[in-house]
């Protein structure tokens, strides 16, 4: 009798057991909810976002290690492959970490409408205030409010080749768009190496190159004033000066000019670029800063030696010099003051310095792929071609974050990329994938 | 702590809650005829510690959000509240009391809850809703009640209660009432609840002895039935809710998102419909109809059937009609062709192929091996045969060796047939020779005039007479991977076989047709094995011919088992998704209804649209699966 008894007992236990085990998540951001600055230490910060290479996880934590042992603060970045898929469903289950790393501003931007993010403390909106530059972090302020601290700049406008070849065959780096243009017509015509090495294939992302490149071309043939109109669909997608980008685009990737390792362009995996720049099978490789992770390790970058890699400025139209750009923001999912405080310190120089120094020592002296516009830094924490970027950002007039990650996720990260695969693979003109992506603007 | 172990960890806890869940029932229910009031005490016990979990657990009360014992504290109350409530109502005999004990309980219950509502739970009440469900509620229960001869005021007090809480929380603005508002909604529906407690009377020997034997049926059927409710049904249910929702979640759209759906030229794309009469598919397909109906008339003169299993109208007949499906397939796009597509198609080279292989391999030597090896490629996942087929179709750039096998050999083919050089000429004189042999047998056929066996020889001589010509440069400049260039040099030029539509669909069917042969294989072969000795043996003492008797015994025999690997097949095949994910995602007019679900709901961030796709997605293939179990149910 006494036993069964005992049993029955046993039953409240378990299911109070599973029911602390399933409230367990939310102890984190608990744990410090109340008191004020001194009580920060103790507390725990998680920190989640879709960097997760070794090298880049391995300095990030570093680097925020200095603050949060200077603070007693435990700060733990955790990288994942499939990021933005998963921050939805963890947002709604109510479970998200204390601070994501958002590489769309859009993203960011439907969180914080829908109340998911908080917005910045006084004193994290100073920090991001005196750290950088409003052209880089407006695109964390939604609706005037600021959420995010920009953490990570990704520079677009270059165009990797191999000063040695150049000057094997004499030519000269363009300083203009003409000259770009007719560079790339003299090597077709030599009949030698193809001018451009392109490749849009990116696994669940193919076609993403293409938007980078339709995005340059709008910033240089209309300017920053179209460009952010069309970024916040004040004109239609298929608008005539869009599809006229597009169609440069199209044109300067015509069978004479591209050498696509994987048969066609759509079909070329966009890293896969790096091997035939180094072979001497293309000339030309307009490709973003992180770029420089997909060339094999033990490449020489800008030391003079006859094999190194170097960049140029992709040159500009009308004299705007303008750089389209990347990056990715840190925003809090609560107003916990040790996320604020660690908020405050990823928008510092001395953040990107530490991750920077830390992330080149990880790759034994190799270039990091990170590059940061904290302003502020200093610049000999960068290799050479890195300092090259800087001063690329620096001399720049006119920046442009990139159209596709503002844009919403249907189109962005959706129709811009399929459609316009279709257009590059031949399926579709540039008008008609134009018009088909407009249809899938959400209203 | 590693994912493994908490992976292990997580199973082993639900295991043992499952199975301590399982035994307490058993023993509480045990206490119905020993001991009434400990089952009672039990039974509202539980009852209680289930609300205070719901209530608790919902993050709905105060300081229910801050660590363990803040978690249990609720339910243990209203455990032990519950269970004295229960007994309580149980040792009085005068009705009044009980009344008076369950209301009083149930407001005070009621009360409690309502003060420990957090704020921003509070509900907003408005007097219409409130009271429109209760009465509402309350008539529906009553009316069921009556109907089935129960006592129909206990029934209009569940009703009301149910009703209260639809109308107190459901339908009312939530975090913007007032403590006293919390309060009301949940003392109405507690009072009530009170009040029908209050008017049950303990049962007869007779009424213990039904609720022990009707409690062991619900103990048995609760664990399957409650797994199935939270994994399938209510995840089935949510979904074609959120279809009808907006691409956020937010607004109720009705059924637009099924509309644009099927409107979308991504969808359903017929603007270039008439292409199919000028694709050579299509005249292909109606020469072999053409055939089919030839040979058809002259069977129907012999045999008094123009159309029999096994015989010579059925190969062009089914050849026809592939044909002409795929210049209709070709010719009209988009997402549902694809699928519809590649159910057509996989479906019958997988079954085709796995019943040749099958009856081929029968009794032949080394027929374990041979099956085993065919069978393979079903152990290997989706997604790395996806990886082993795309290094095996992968195109380089023109101007570098290809090292796709598949491009290799076209390419290297091109090379051959434009060449002048030994090798060129070995190859024309290989294919004269082959071509010669099959001339000389299909001569010999004709002059015997055994048309029958004509057939294949003849077939064979166009075919490989097609390639000599191509080859050799009597028609065009050559067959394979080359391309002429303006100034007549000839460079070679690879296959894009994922980028160059429609026909790039087929090759990925081809990776899963691989994969599925084996599978249909396995199950014909345990199927011809089944076929009784003793009926062959007949069939063979009165002459019949091996084809005879495949067609005519066999495949009679195993016709309930090709109609399971058929619907399986086509079950599966509505849900590719891997194969399509990996290789091409969808781009290149490639796309197909799963992917477009993952596509629109993930990555496009289109909740509503992804919804209706998975809700399209799984109402198509129901009747099939109906189709199967229910055919499963009548052989078993």
């Amino acid at each position: 009798m006494n036993r069964s008894w005992l049993k029955l007992a046993a039953l409240p236990m378990v299911l109070a057991l599973v029911a602390s085990a399933c409230s367990d998540d939310n102890k984190s951001s608990k744990s410090t909810e109340a008191g004020g600055d001194d009580s920060l230490a103790g507390s725990k910060v998680l920190i989640t976002g879709p960097e997760r290479d070794d090298p880049s996880v391995g300095a990030i934590n570093t680097a925020l290690k200095v603050f949060g042992d200077a603070h007693g603060i435990e700060i733990t970045y955790v990288g994942d492959a499939d990021w933005e898929a998963n921050i939805s469903t963890q947002v709604e289950g109510g479970n998200p970490p204390d601070i994501g790393i958002f590489p769309q501003p859009g993203k960011l931007a439907d969180f914080a409408r829908d109340g998911a993010l908080v917005a910045l403390d006084d004193a994290a909106k100073a920090a991001v205030a005196t750290n950088w530059s409003t052209d880089y972090s407006n695109y964390a302020n939604v609706d005037g409010v600021q959420y995010g601290v920009p953490v990570k700049t990704d520079l677009k406008s270059i165009v990797w080749y191999k000063p040695a070849a150049f000057a094997d065959a004499g030519y000269e780096v363009p300083a203009t768009y003409d000259e770009f243009v007719a560079l790339v017509d003299e090597m077709a015509a030599a009949g030698g190496p193809k001018p451009l090495c392109v490749g849009i294939e990116s696994g669940g992302a193919t076609g993403w190159p293409f938007t980078d490149w339709t995005e340059e071309m709008v910033l240089r043939q209309d300017g920053g004033d179209v460009y952010d109109q069309w970024v916040n669909h004040e004109i239609p997608f298929d608008d005539p000066r869009i599809v006229t980008a597009m169609d440069t685009v199209l044109n300067l990737w015509s069978d004479d000019n591209v050498f696509a390792s994987g048969g066609n362009i759509a079909a070329t995996n966009f890293g896969d670029n790096a091997q035939p720049l180094l072979d001497g099978q293309c000339f030309m490789h307009r490709q973003a800063s992180f770029f420089s992770g997909f060339f094999p390790a033990g490449t020489a970058f800008a030391d003079g030696s006859a094999d190194a890699i170097d960049v140029f400025y992709f040159p500009d139209i009308n004299g705007d010099k303008p750089v389209l750009t990347a990056g990715t923001y840190a925003a809090g999912f609560n107003d916990n003051p040790a996320t604020m405080a660690v908020l405050a310190y990823m928008s510092t120089p001395q953040y990107a310095q530490d991750r920077q120094a830390e992330q080149t020592r990880l790759l034994d002296g190799g270039l990091s792929g990170f590059l940061s516009a904290a302003i502020g830094q200093d610049p000999s924490v960068y290799q050479p071609l890195e300092q090259g970027f800087l001063e690329i950002l620096n001399n720049s007039e006119l920046s442009r974050f990139d159209g596709s990650d503002l844009m919403p996720a249907a189109v962005g990260a959706g129709s811009f990329w399929t459609e316009g695969t279709s257009a590059v693979n031949g399926d579709k003109t540039a008008a008609e994938a134009a018009a088909d992506i407009e249809k899938t603007w959400p209203t | 702590m590693g994912k493994v172990w908490s992976t292990l960890l997580t199973v082993a806890i639900a295991v043992s809650v499952t199975g301590a869940l399982w035994v307490a029932a058993n023993l509480a229910f045990n206490q119905v005829r020993v001991e009434w009031r400990r089952f009672v005490a039990i039974a509202y016990g539980a009852m209680g510690f289930l609300l205070g979990i719901l209530v608790a657990g919902n993050r709905v009360t105060v300081h229910s959000q801050a660590g363990f014992l803040a978690f249990v504290w609720l339910p243990s109350l209203l455990a032990v509240v519950f269970a004295v409530v229960g007994v309580a109502i149980n040792l009085s005999n005068s009705p009044r009391l009980k009344r008076a004990i369950g209301i009083g309980s149930g407001v005070g219950i009621g009360v409690l809850l309502g003060l420990l509502v957090r704020e921003q739970y509070q509900p907003a009440l408005s007097v219409g809703p409130l009271l429109g469900w209760t009465i509402g509620g309350a008539l529906v229960v009553a009316a069921i009640n009556n109907l089935r001869k129960r006592n129909p005021i206990s029934g209009a007090l569940v009703g009301g209660a149910i009703g209260a809480i639809f109308g107190g929380w459901g339908s009312a603005q939530l975090g913007s009432g007032t403590i006293v508002e919390s309060i009301l909604a949940m003392t109405i529906p507690a009072m009530l609840m009170g009040a029908r407690v209050g008017l049950s009377s303990t049962p007869d020997s007779i009424g213990k002895a039904r609720i022990d034997r009707r409690s062991r049926v619900v103990i048995f059927l609760g664990p399957a039935l409650f797994f199935i409710s939270i994994a399938l049904v209510i995840p089935a249910i949510r979904t074609f809710y959120l279809s009808l929702l907006d691409a956020r979640s937010k607004k109720f759209v009705k059924l637009d998102n099924y509309l644009e759906t099927v409107k979308a030229k991504a969808s359903w794309d017929s603007t270039k419909w008439t292409d199919m009469f000028t694709s050579r598919l299509f005249y292909m397909g109606i020469i072999a109809l053409a055939v089919a109906v030839v040979v058809g008339v002259i069977a129907k003169k012999r045999t008094g059937r123009a159309v029999e299993i096994g015989n010579s109208t059925v190969a062009p007949l089914v050849v026809g009609v592939l044909l002409v499906l795929f210049a209709a397939f070709t010719s009209f796009r988009g997402t549902i062709v694809n699928n519809l597509w590649w159910v057509v198609t996989v479906v019958f080279f997988s079954t085709g192929l796995g019943l040749a292989i099958a009856v081929l391999a029968d009794g032949a030597k080394h027929e374990k091996l041979a099956k085993s090896l065919i069978f393979m490629p079903l152990a290997i996942s989706l997604v790395g045969a996806s990886i082993i087929w795309r290094f095996m179709y992968v195109p380089r750039d023109a101007t570098i060796e290809q090292t796709g096998v598949m491009n290799a050999v076209w390419v290297g083919l091109g090379r051959l047939s434009t060449g002048s050089g030994l090798p060129t000429i070995i190859g024309t004189v290989v294919i004269g020779v082959v071509l010669l042999g099959l001339v000389v047998v299909f001569g010999r056929a004709l002059a015997k005039r055994a048309w029958a066996r004509a057939a294949l020889p003849g077939i064979g001589t166009a075919l490989v007479g097609w390639f000599f010509v191509r080859y050799t440069g009597i028609i065009g400049a050559g067959v394979g991977g080359f391309q002429v260039k303006a100034d007549g040099s000839i460079v070679p030029q690879a296959i894009g076989f994922f980028q160059e539509a429609p026909f790039n669909n087929v090759w990925l069917m081809v990776i899963l047709i691989w994969i599925q042969a084996g599978f249909a294989m396995v199950i014909f072969s345990a199927a011809i094995k089944g076929v009784p000795t003793e009926i062959l043996e007949a069939a063979r003492v009165d002459g019949g011919t091996p084809s005879q008797i495949f067609w005519r015994i066999t495949l009679p025999q195993i016709a309930t088992t090709i109609g399971v690997v058929v619907t399986t097949l086509i079950v599966l095949v509505m849900k590719v998704f891997d194969i399509v994910k990996v290789v091409t995602n969808g781009n290149f007019g490639t796309q197909v209804l799963a992917n477009d679900m993952y596509f629109q709901a993930f990555q496009s961030g289109n909740t509503g649209r992804g919804a209706a796709l998975a809700i399209i997605l799984f109402v198509s293939v129901l009747p099939v699966m109906i189709f199967n179990i229910r055919r499963m149910q009548s052989e078993s």
